[in-house]
This record gives structure tokens, C-alpha cells and sequence, in this order.
């Protein structure tokens, strides 16, 4: 059965018809081809599907076609606003990136912190990344890019 | 650093950085062809069997269904394998482990090629399971592989002087037994591959996540029976490796080759996590048996050395992976009398391939637990027993190699550890401390007469719960494949008329941030700014077969072509200057901030000006850069020879606080100190400590998988627990730059040691804390209280 | 991968109830969908069935918020992440919070509801153990009308509650807790990160002058269903705190939990840990009752 869904999609309005079964992260990547949102584990796991839903860190994976209804989400791709986010630049200087599939889920987690606290410390950032799996930094230097663009 | 450079050795930027954290980076599942159609893997439900029957007839008319793929439509080999040709693309006879595929269904859903899978009807003739590789040998078991007559992957021995007489001579003789588990590559990306033919099927072309590019052709080329020259491999932005999209992705790409051709249209493979759990290789599990001879004042006189790996259903990365052990079995340290037998044997569990260490990690891990029971023994620090015996310029390794072709800094990365980490105060401290506990928080097996209720003296208080520790580990390793392999790379290099460049390598972007090392190496010699260098990613039609990139080798062997690439070019710009200044002999020119300059400056030109020049005059404005290793050697029969051409070292402490009454342990603090040669750019190497610490650690306390039966009880992240960022507190890395005449400036290796150290430090540092020796990976809350392993029979998500 | 199935967003409760009560039973009642979606994406036999979702996540009767005289009404469609930002929750039980704040990831915090915590039953479920000991209830609505239900009774077995086809949790009712209660949560993870409970334990207690006069222990993980240990408390209350007293009642606990659960494959390790935990956690409690010498 197919769904007519209407959100606000990286600050746009946006409307497609899709089947029930079909996740948040399907939509975004199958029918907006927005790929920077990746699937790691399917179970909530990892984070790489990370995105923002009214403002909230959520896994996209676990976010079916019809809750997305009504609401706003926010991509990696919609992070970058007349040029890179601090935090991305902060990403690049600190030499938080390796192999970078984790990378936008884990950009998208530090995002949704700094909308809600602006100054947080070093626990409250690592409570904020910790369901973001990266296999190759071991988390250091994207610990690191989050502090610098706090101060 | 006594060595002046202008930007090695600085912090630098990756170059593949912007495209990924904007999310532009294209991950192979993130490209899309429009005819595009999905191949889904029909795959074993047993682990043993003959196979009698294979019916599609429940599907066959399905109308999602293009094609069904299976051996028969294979044109080429049936088997491929990097040593053995033992493992089926697709299953036609056998099947030997769960993760074995009979057949691929293809069509334009996905999802719904899924649905039909499980309407296949395999008839099977099930075998008997060999799960326990210490019975693979034995004359009653099953052959996995029978025409090879034997479950015996490889047998390496190594002999050197005699050990009877040096046990005989020694105050002490003691033997130890460890075992390490399974770990998954984990990497975050699951394995994806897109294979299309050539216009008029001539030829195919593969974009995946693939580790090694010119070994997947090779696999291509073999199952498709047709010329290398008419496969081409691209690789698609990696989403780690690890050396795990290795042998899984060539098979891979094999599968989606030959359905390519058959349908005439692009076929894209993706795997789900629990496939790639299923699926794809892992590391070895080891048992070692070591038996050392030493005397009272610490120096080892002889040490026996049994090792038996788990290959599981294929031979893989097997026999290569486990000569790495037997030449590193001993440790870095200078032994009279070794003999060491290191078997690898087929069973049917999950097989076992390369892993970032590569037979590494766990001989280190038994090799260095075993120094500090010496230590524990003779009640002398673990500093001094390493001192004592470790190697120094000249020493004999016990493959018998004599170590004076570079700088053996052993003791150097050792007291840097010592000392960063004041190792003996807090290991004399936490040892008087911890002498109480000495291990009587273990809950033995005759506490079960009582039901496990503890006695009144057992509980313990909440401040005294958690003990700190601390423990070290040093290593030795052979960088680059050693005698395993032909060892040679080529970059090749490209000067536009308006200075830009392209580079490439025929070694493979793995997100360990190649890209950037080669592009710095390029700007160093070429003193131009890093920007200006362009990296092409790899495809094999536009490079050459430079080997795997494995064995951290990239930057020494990769790092050596492109900067012979570009000492190629510079020599040739020099000529366009000389020219254009008339001047008529060989002189000294400042490469530097985009600049060329002459004596005291009054002749100069832009690197831009000059890269015009030598275009409008016809020179030659590209180049392929070679860097070989030296020659290495290397006798089967008596384990000796020269087996590297070169040696990084490196020591790692860790400090760790361990819960005593629930066995958690909490990593506070690992001090790496990696003597890698030359480091090129900081931010990328002070990355790789920290991720190979990281996976060192969860390889020691967290990651353990199960094989029941040879089907593997963890596929997926909620199971196999591999770290977060709240599971290890600190890492501080530390480069000692030793002098090496290989490699760019001396660069050598980093990845692996960096992994390779941290499980033995951490076990040697709960040691420290606890007084207990766990010899058994992963040290889990189990095994920390029980001093043993607890196998779930159920583990079901959030089972009790 | 997910199933075909029909998805129903609930314009209201009484629309929710509505449709609930056709009798067809295959509706399952979908809140943040941390469980389900993850269960049907793995193939797990208790999701099996299931054609339809309804959805009542974005139902505001479900995350009100009231505080009445004597007790909280907490909606059981907030997300643990709205339960933690409430510093009225925070306040009058910050045991919950606690627990809540070591559920999963923040991304799974921001979907998962307590009232999908209590309605999926987890044998870890980490909400249920300081919801057990704050003698919680639970609103259940159909179309015929509202009960309340204890909580301890309303956890049948695991994975299982007494809920009907036609019934929804609303909301979950917390009576008011005196401030001389003190008590702390404790959980035990195979990691520190995102770990699903090995053990979870949660404890309150009053003392006045040294003498217990309440005890409340109740344990997540250790037994097939949550469980307050009222034989545990019992033996407590009317004593005075001492280290002894502590010692047998944390002995006591490893011989409920063998009862329930009998040997198991991992009694050797669960048995004496859970003993463990629960005498540290009771010592630590303890030493903040003013004056309290329990060593």
C-alpha cells in the first residue's frame, strides 16, 4: 500500500508516494539520492544513518516511511551552509576522518548535541557520539574536532 | 627531529576529507546504474554437507527473478583462492562452512529477490562438523577438502641451535598455554560491488569496496577465463577494510562478473551486516604452547614453541599470515635456541584470512604475557626481563638474520615507555596495593556445591573493588610482505602545463589516508603546495599490479615509487631550467613554495612558469615511479633466512582499572611509542595509533564471536562488541624516528604495530591489578571472575 | 529486511482505541520502534504476524505530564530523552532518570518510549527495575474504559504482558516518594557505551535512626522478568543497617534468583555478581544515611 509522505527535507518541503516497509534511510538515499546517509548495520546499531528529525539525533534505520510524516530532517547534506559547518572543518583539521563512511552519522550526532548544548563537556560529548561506531579513529580525534568547535 | 622538511612530518589535511563530511563521497552502494539489477546470495543451511540437489522450480517463474546464477554458468575457474584454489565461487559439490553459496538470484528488487530465497530446496548429505582444529588432524576426521588428502593447511618449522641442551642448561623451565579468539574486520561500510560489461561484452568493469584492486582482477580474470587486460577494477571510496575486503571481495566481484555478462546488465552485490558476518573471513584463533628455559639473572636460554591456527573451510591468507608468526614467534629478543612449529589446519568454521597484524597479534600476546610470568618468576620488573634480553644492533633473530641493516630500536621505544609512563613507580605501587587480592576474587567450579553463594568473607568492599594495573608489551616487525611476496610498486606521476599534478599508485586507498601521504611526498620533493597535487583513485586499467596494499607497506614501498616518481620529474624540470637560464652544468636548485631558485635568487621561476616551459618544449610530462624491495630469503625446511629487508619496533603500556567483583575492565591510559622510521604527516599516523589501539583493545576484552557447530552466534553490532568511545580513555602516541635507509626519508610501517601490542599490555596490566594471569581472549567479564570461558546456549538479543 | 506490512497512523486516542478494538488481532501498536523495527528487520518469530502497524507516537494524550497530590502521571508515549529532560522527573525520581539515561544511544533515546519499554518486557529492559521499586502502575485504556494495573502485575513473562488486543498503555502512574528515601541504580554492560544490561539493580531505602524502616530492591537482567525481591526486603526491614545485614540480605538475593531461574549457563558468573553488585550497592547507599557505619 502506498503512502503519500510530506516533510521538510533539508529545509525544503518534499512529497513522495512510498510503501509502508520502507525506511527513512531507503527514502533518502533511493528517492532523494541523498548517499551521504549510509547503512551499517540496519539495526540501530552503528549510527552511520544518522540524521536529524525535528532537531533530534535519531537512526534512520529504524525510523519506518510513515512517522516521517509532517516532520523535518535534516541530512549531512543540509549541513553545509555557504561553505563547510565549523564542525566539519573542525572534522577536517583534527584528522577525524579515515576511511569517512561513519563520518557524516557522527557529524550528524555532534550537530544535534551543539543544538542543544552549546558548551558541553567532554562526557556529554562522548554520550552523544557513543551510539556512532567508527572502526578507525578509535574516537580521539573526533572528540577533539567537537571540542574545537565548542571553543 | 634532526630532519628538515618543509612538509613531512607536519599536520595535514586529507585530501578525501571534503568530499567526506559533506557526504559527497561516493561509497559503492551510493553509485547507481538505471538498468541496474541486485544479485541476492542463496546460501547453505548446513555447514558439512555433499550436495544432492539444488531445485529452483518453487521460483523459477517468479517474476522478479532475471536470472539465477550459479557454477555452471561460471566460464573459468571454479575455485579460486590467493594460495589454494580451494574455495568455490559458488558451491557445487561441497559445502564446508555456513558461510558457503550455492547460488545467486538476480533481478530489479532487492527486496523482493530476498522474499524467494528461502523457497530454494537444497537436499543435502551432511558430513560430520570438524569444529575443534586440534582434532583436524586426526586420522578419523572428516576431510574438508579431500582431494587434498589432508586437513593440513601449512606446516612451518623453524630450527635454531638446540633447544634440549639450552632447556638443559636453564635455572628454570616453565610451560604456558594461551588461545586467542575469532575478531571480525568490523568495518563499518558491509562488503557492496557493481560489475557491468565492456560495450559488446568485451570485458567487464568492477567498482566495490575492494581492498586489493589487481587481486580481484586477478580473481575476475580466472573465473571469467578471459585476459586481465580485459577486467578493470575501480575502486570505490573505501569504507574500511582492515584487511578484511580482501578475498570476500574478489569472490564478490567474480559473482557479479559472471551475472554482468550473462544479462548484459550491471549487477550490484550488497551485503547486509549479518551476511558479512556470516560471509567474510576473520582472524585466526591461535593456540600457543610455549616452553622457556631461563636462568636466574633473566636471560633466556631456549624457547619451544607450539602454534595451532584455525584456518577454517579455506586456506586463504593462511599460509602467509602464519609464516609472519613463525618469524615473529620468539618476540624481539636475542634466544640461543628455538624450535618452532606453527600448523595451520582446515576445520569447518568460519575460515580465516588477513587481519590488520597478520599472525601478529596473537603471538605477541602469548609472547609478551610469557615475558612478564619470566618477570613474575625470578620477581624482577618486566622492564628488566625485556632489557635484558631484547634485541640490540646485531642480534640474531631466530630465523637467524642478523640485524645490522637499520637502526634496532628496541631499547630506545622501550624507555620512552618506561619513562612517559613512569612504568616501574606505578607498577611497584599498584603491585604492594594489589598484593592482598592475589586472585581470591575468583569464583571457582566447587562454588556450585553451594549454588555460587558467596561466603561472608568473599564480599568485597565498594573502594576496594576497583584495582588499577599497568603492563607494557614490545614488539619487532618485519615491515613490508618479506619472503612472502614479489615486492614492488609503481606511482605514476603527471605534470599539467599549469603546474597542477595527478598522482597514483597501483596501491589502494584504504581510509588509512594514503591519498594525502603520497600527495605530501609529491609536494616535499617537488616544493609545491599540497593542493596543487590531484589524486586519480585506482583503477587498474591506468596503473600497474603493484601487490596488495597489506602489511602496512603502502607508505614505504607506495611512499618509495612516488618519491622516485617524482625525483623522475624534478630532474627533468631542472633540465627545462637550465635551459631557459643557460646554464650549462648540473647545479643545486631550491624546490620551495611553488618557487625554483638559483644561487642567491636572481634566478628563479615559478613552478607554473616552469611546468608551461617543459610543456611547450616537448618534454615528457608524465612518469611511472618503481620502488622494489630489497631481496629476501628464505628456507622452508629449517625456518632460517633473512625474512624481512627491514624492522619497525615499538611498546605500548596500558593502564587499566578492573572491577574484581563483576570483571569489568576499564582502559584508562595506552602510552604507544612506534619507532616507524620517517612519519609523513602526523595527523594521519597519530590516527593510526589510535585506531589500532582501539581495535587492539576490543580484540583483548570485548570482541569475542562464537562459532557453535561452525555457525557463527554474533552478526551484528549488538552482539559483537567492538569499542565505543566511552570504552578507552586516553591514548598518547609517541614516534621515535629511528634512522632507515628504506623508504621515503626512511618512512617504514605503522598501521599493524599499532594494533598488534595493545592486547598483551592490557593483559600484562590486569595482571598488575589483580595478580591473576589471564592467558585467554578476549579477557571478558567471564572470564576475569571464572578464569574461564562461559559459551551462552542462547544469544538471543537481551536474553538473561 | 522489513516486511510488507500496512502502516496507520493514529489521528487520536479515541481513533487508536477504535481501531484497536476490531477484532482482527493482527494490529501491533508501533511507539518509537526501536524493538519492532529491529525485530522484523531481524526475522525475530515474535514479530512474525504482523501486517499492520499502528502508529501513536505523535499522540500528545500520550506525553503529558501531570503531577498530582499524592502521585506523577508520566504519558507512556514520552521518550526517554524527553523523561530525562524533565527536571520534575528528575527530581521526584531520579532513579528512573538514571536508569533511562543508560538506555541504548542518545539516537535511540530520542525514539524509544518508556511505555515501549514496558509493553516489549525485555528480561534487561533498564526502565523497569526503578519503575518496580517506585511501586509504579500502569493506565491501560479500551474502548470500554481505564483500569490501573501494578506494574509487577502487569509483567507476565518475558517478552509478554497482560495487555489485550484492544488495550494501550497511557500512562504510567508513580506514586509520590518521601525525600528520606535514598537508593541509587546500578548497571552492569559487557562495554561502558551503548551496552545492553548483563545485571541491573535498583534500590531504595528508609532508615530512620540506623533501623530500615523501607526496603525496595528490584533487579533487570538477572531473571527472566524484572522483579522486585519482596522476601530480600522483607528480611531487611525492622533491622538495624549493618555490614552483616547487608552481607546476608545480598546472599539472599543469589538464592531468589537460582530459584527462579534455576542453573543456567551463566549462574557461575550471574550468581555471585549479582550478590556482588547488590551488597555495593547497598554499602554505598547506606553510607549515605547520616551516620550510618555499615563497615
Amino acid at each position: 500500500m502506498s503512502h503519500k509522505i510530506e516533510f521538510i527535507l533539508n529545509g525544503k518541503s518534499v512529497c513522495i508516494n512510498t510503501n509502508a516497509n520502507r525506511r527513512l534511510l531507503d527514502i533518502l538515499r533511493e528517492e532523494f539520492q541523498l548517499t551521504g546517509t549510509k547503512e551499517g548495520c540496519s539495526i540501530g546499531e552503528c549510527g552511520a544513518c544518522t540524521v536529524l528529525m525535528n532537531n533530534k539525533a535519531v537512526n534512520s534505520c529504524l525510523v519506518l516511511a510513515g512517522q516521517v510524516n509532517g516532520s523535518e530532517i535534516l541530512t549531512i547534506e543540509g549541513v553545509a551552509k555557504n561553505g563547510l559547518h565549523k564542525l566539519q572543518e573542525n572534522f577536517l583539521m583534527a584528522g577525524a576522518i579515515q576511511c569517512g563512511f561513519c563520518t557524516p552519522g557522527v557529524i550528524m550526532s555532534s550537530y544535534a548535541l551543539l543544538l542543544e548544548n552549546s558548551n558541553p563537556t567532554e562526557e556529554e560529548i562522548k554520550e552523544a557520539i557513543a551510539g556512532n561506531l567508527c572502526r578507525c579513529t578509535g574516537y580521539k580525534q573526533i572528540i577533539k574536532a567537537i571540542k574545537d568547535t565548542i571553543s | 627531529m634532526s630532519k628538515k622538511f618543509s612538509i613531512v612530518g607536519k599536520e595535514v589535511i586529507r585530501q578525501d576529507g571534503y568530499a567526506k563530511v559533506t557526504g559527497s563521497a561516493k561509497f559503492a552502494d551510493d553509485i547507481i546504474f538505471t538498468d541496474m539489477l541486485f544479485g541476492v546470495m542463496v546460501r547453505t543451511h548446513v555447514v558439512h554437507a555433499l550436495i544432492k540437489n539444488i531445485d529452483f522450480s518453487a521460483i523459477e517463474n517468479n517474476p522478479a527473478l532475471t536470472t539465477i546464477i550459479t557454477a555452471e554458468d561460471i566460464p573459468g575457474a571454479k575455485k579460486v583462492g590467493p594460495i589454494k584454489k580451494d574455495q568455490p565461487v559458488f558451491c557445487y559439490d561441497k559445502v564446508v562452512t555456513s558461510g558457503d553459496v550455492l547460488a545467486m538470484l538476480v533481478g530489479k528488487d532487492e527486496s523482493e529477490l530476498r522474499k524467494l530465497v528461502d523457497n530454494v530446496k537444497i537436499e543435502y548429505n551432511e558430513l560430520p562438523v570438524v569444529t575443534d582444529p586440534e582434532n583436524a588432524l586426526n586420522d578419523n576426521t572428516p576431510l574438508i577438502h579431500p582431494e587434498n588428502k589432508t586437513n593440513l593447511i601449512n606446516h612451518y618449522p623453524l630450527l635454531k641451535g638446540d633447544v634440549k641442551k639450552g632447556f638443559a642448561e636453564s635455572d628454570y623451565v616453565i610451560e604456558r598455554r594461551y588461545t586467542t579468539s575469532y575478531q571480525e574486520h568490523a568495518y563499518i561500510e558491509p562488503e557492496t560491488v557493481i560489475a557491468y560489461p565492456f560495450e559488446g561484452n568485451n570485458g567487464i568493469k568492477v567498482i566495490g569496496s575492494i581492498q586489493n584492486p589487481y587481486t580481484a582482477r586477478r580473481v575476475v580474470s580466472e573465473v571469467m577465463g578471459i585476459p586481465l587486460a580485459d577486467v578493470r577494477i575501480e575502486q570505490a571510496e573505501l569504507g574500511g577494510s582492515f584487511g578484511g575486503k580482501d578475498d570476500t571481495m574478489n569472490i564478490l566481484a567474480a559473482r557479479a562478473a559472471v551475472a554482468a555478462l550473462k544479462t548484459g546488465q550491471p549487477i550490484k552485490i550488497k551485503f547486509g551486516r549479518e551476511e558479512s558476518i556470516i560471509e567474510s573471513y576473520k582472524r585466526h584463533p591461535y593456540r600457543l604452547n610455549y616452553k622457556v628455559g631461563f636462568n636466574s639473572d633473566g636471560k633466556i636460554k631456549a624457547m619451544k614453541i607450539d602454534i595451532l591456527a584455525d584456518g577454517g573451510a579455506y586456506a586463504s591468507m593462511s599460509p602467509f599470515a602464519t609464516w609472519r608468526t613463525v618469524v615473529q614467534a620468539t618476540g624481539p629478543y636475542e634466544i640461543e635456541n628455538v624450535e618452532t612449529n606453527v600448523n595451520a589446519v582446515y576445520t569447518n568454521n568460519p575460515y580465516t584470512g588477513a587481519m590488520r597484524g597478520f599472525g601478529s597479534p596473537q603471538p605477541i600476546f602469548a609472547q609478551e604475557s610469557l615475558m612478564d610470568e619470566i618477570a613474575a618468576e625470578l620477581n624482577i620488573s618486566p622492564l628488566k626481563v625485556r632489557t635484558i634480553n631484547g634485541f640490540k644492533a646485531g642480534s640474531i633473530t631466530a630465523s637467524g638474520q642478523k640485524l645490522d641493516e637499520h637502526e634496532v630500536s628496541f631499547n630506545k621505544v622501550l624507555e620512552k615507555a618506561g619513562a612517559e609512563s613512569c612504568f616501574n613507580v606505578k607498577w611497584n605501587k599498584y603491585r604492594k596495593e594489589n598484593n592482598k587480592i592475589d586472585g581470591n576474587f575468583i569464583i571457582k567450579e566447587k562454588q556450585k556445591s553451594n549454588n555460587f553463594i558467596l561466603n561472608e568473607n568473599q564480599f568485597i568492599d565498594p573502594e576496594n573493588t576497583w584495582r588499577r594495573g599497568i603492563g607494557l608489551s614490545v614488539s619487532f616487525r618485519g615491515c613490508s610482505l618479506g619472503a612472502e611476496g614479489i615486492d614492488a610498486v609503481t606511482a605514476y606521476l603527471s605534470l599539467q602545463p599549469d603546474g597542477s599534478i595527478h598522482l597514483s599508485c597501483g596501491l589502494a586507498e584504504n581510509g588509512q589516508g594514503l591519498r594525502t601521504t603520497f600527495s605530501i611526498i609529491v609536494s616535499e620533493v617537488l616544493g609545491i603546495p599540497i593542493e596543487d597535487v590531484h589524486y586519480l583513485n585506482l583503477d587498474t586499467g591506468h596503473n600497474s599490479d603493484s601487490g596488495p596494499t597489506v602489511a602496512s607497506r603502502s607508505t614505504l614501498m607506495g611512499g618509495g615509487a612516488v618519491q622516485n616518481a617524482s625525483s623522475i620529474l624534478k630532474e627533468r624540470l631542472k633540465k627545462v631550467f637550465y635551459k631557459y637560464w643557460n646554464i650549462n652544468k648540473d647545479c643545486n636548485l631550491i624546490f620551495n613554495s611553488g618557487l625554483i631558485t638559483y644561487g642567491n635568487g636572481n634566478k628563479k621561476i615559478t613552478f607554473k612558469e616552469l611546468c608551461s616551459l617543459a610543456y611547450n618544449d616537448d618534454s615528457n610530462m608524465s612518469t611511472l615511479g618503481l620502488y622494489a624491495g630489497p631481496k629476501v630469503d628464505w628456507d622452508e625446511e629449517s625456518g632460517q633466512g633473512n625474512a624481512y629487508f627491514t624492522y619497525v619496533y615499538g611498546c605500548q603500556v596500558a593502564e587499566v582499572s578492573v572491577n574484581i567483583s563483576t570483571g569489568e575492565v576499564y582502559v584508562n591510559k595506552v602510552i604507544a611509542v612506534h619507532d616507524a622510521g620517517t612519519v609523513i604527516n602526523l595527523l594521519g599516523s597519530e590516527g593510526q595509533v589510535y585506531g589500532g589501539v582501539t581495535q587492539g583493545a576490543g580484540f583483548c576484552l570485548w570482541e569475542e564471536l562464537n562459532s557453535e557447530e561452525g555457525k557463527i552466534k554474533e552478526l551484528n553490532f549488538d552482539q559483537y562488541l567492538i569499542p565505543t568511545c566511552k570504552d578507552i580513555d586516553e591514548i598518547k602516541p609517541f614516534f621515535v624516528e629511528g634512522n632507515e635507509k628504506y623508504g621515503p626519508w626512511g618512512a617504514k610501517s605503522l598501521g599493524e604495530p599499532t594494533l598488534e601490542l595493545t592486547s598483551a599490555a592490557i593483559a600484562n596490566a590486569i595482571f598488575n591489578a589483580t595478580g591473576v594471569r589471564y592467558r585467554n581472549l578476549p579477557i571478558n567479564l567471564e572470564e576475569i571472575i571464572l578464569l574461564r570461558k562461559l559459551r551462552p546456549d542462547n544469544l538471543k538479543r537481551g536474553s538473561a | 529486511m522489513i516486511p510488507d506490512l500496512e502502516y496507520i497512523r493514529a489521528i487520536d486516542l479515541n481513533d487508536t482505541l477504535k481501531i484497536l478494538d476490531v477484532k482482527n488481532g493482527k494490529v501491533k501498536v508501533l511507539a518509537g520502534g526501536t524493538d519492532i523495527i529491529t525485530g522484523l528487520q531481524q526475522g525475530f518469530s515474535r514479530f512474525a504476524k504482523i501486517y499492520k502497524l499502528l502508529d501513536i507516537a505523535q499522540l500528545n494524550e500520550l506525553k503529558s505530564i501531570s503531577i498530582n497530590e499524592d502521585s506523577f502521571e508520566i504519558g507512556a508515549g514520552l521518550t526517554f530523552s524527553e523523561i530525562i529532560a524533565n527536571n520534575n522527573i528528575a527530581t521526584a525520581y531520579p532513579l528512573l532518570v538514571k536508569a533511562a539515561s543508560t538506555i541504548g544511544s542518545v539516537q535511540i533515546r530520542n525514539r524509544a518510549t518508556i511505555g515501549g519499554n514496558i509493553i516489549n518486557n525485555a528480561p534487561c529492559a533498564d526502565s523497569l527495575s526503578p519503575l518496580l521499586v517506585y511501586d509504579a502502575s500502569v493506565r491501560i485504556q479500551s474502548n470500554k474504559g481505564a483500569k490501573e494495573v501494578l506494574l509487577k502485575d502487569f509483567l507476565s513473562e518475558a517478552y509478554r504482558t497482560n495487555l489485550e488486543q484492544n488495550e494501550i498503555v497511557t500512562h504510567i502512574i508513580l506514586p509520590k516518594i518521601l525525600k528520606t528515601y535514598i537508593g541509587d541504580f546500578y548497571k552492569l554492560g559487557r562495554r561502558r557505551g551503548v551496552a545492553i544490561s548483563r545485571l541491573s539493580l535498583t534500590v531504595l531505602i528508609k532508615c530512620e535512626k540506623q533501623i530500615i524502616e523501607d526496603l525496595r530492591i528490584a533487579g533487570g537482567a538477572v531473571t527472566p522478568v524484572a522483579m522486585r525481591f519482596t522476601n530480600i526486603e522483607e528480611m531487611g526491614i525492622g533491622k538495624k543497617v549493618s555490614n552483616k545485614l547487608l552481607i546476608s540480605l545480598s546472599q539472599e538475593i543469589g538464592r531468589k534468583v537460582l530459584k527462579v531461574t534455576g542453573l543456567r549457563w551463566s549462574s557461575a558468573y550471574k550468581l555471585p555478581v549479582v550478590q556482588q553488585s547488590l551488597y555495593q550497592l547497598l554499602v554505598n547507599v547506606c553510607k549515605k544515611l547520616n551516620g550510618t557505619n555499615v563497615a
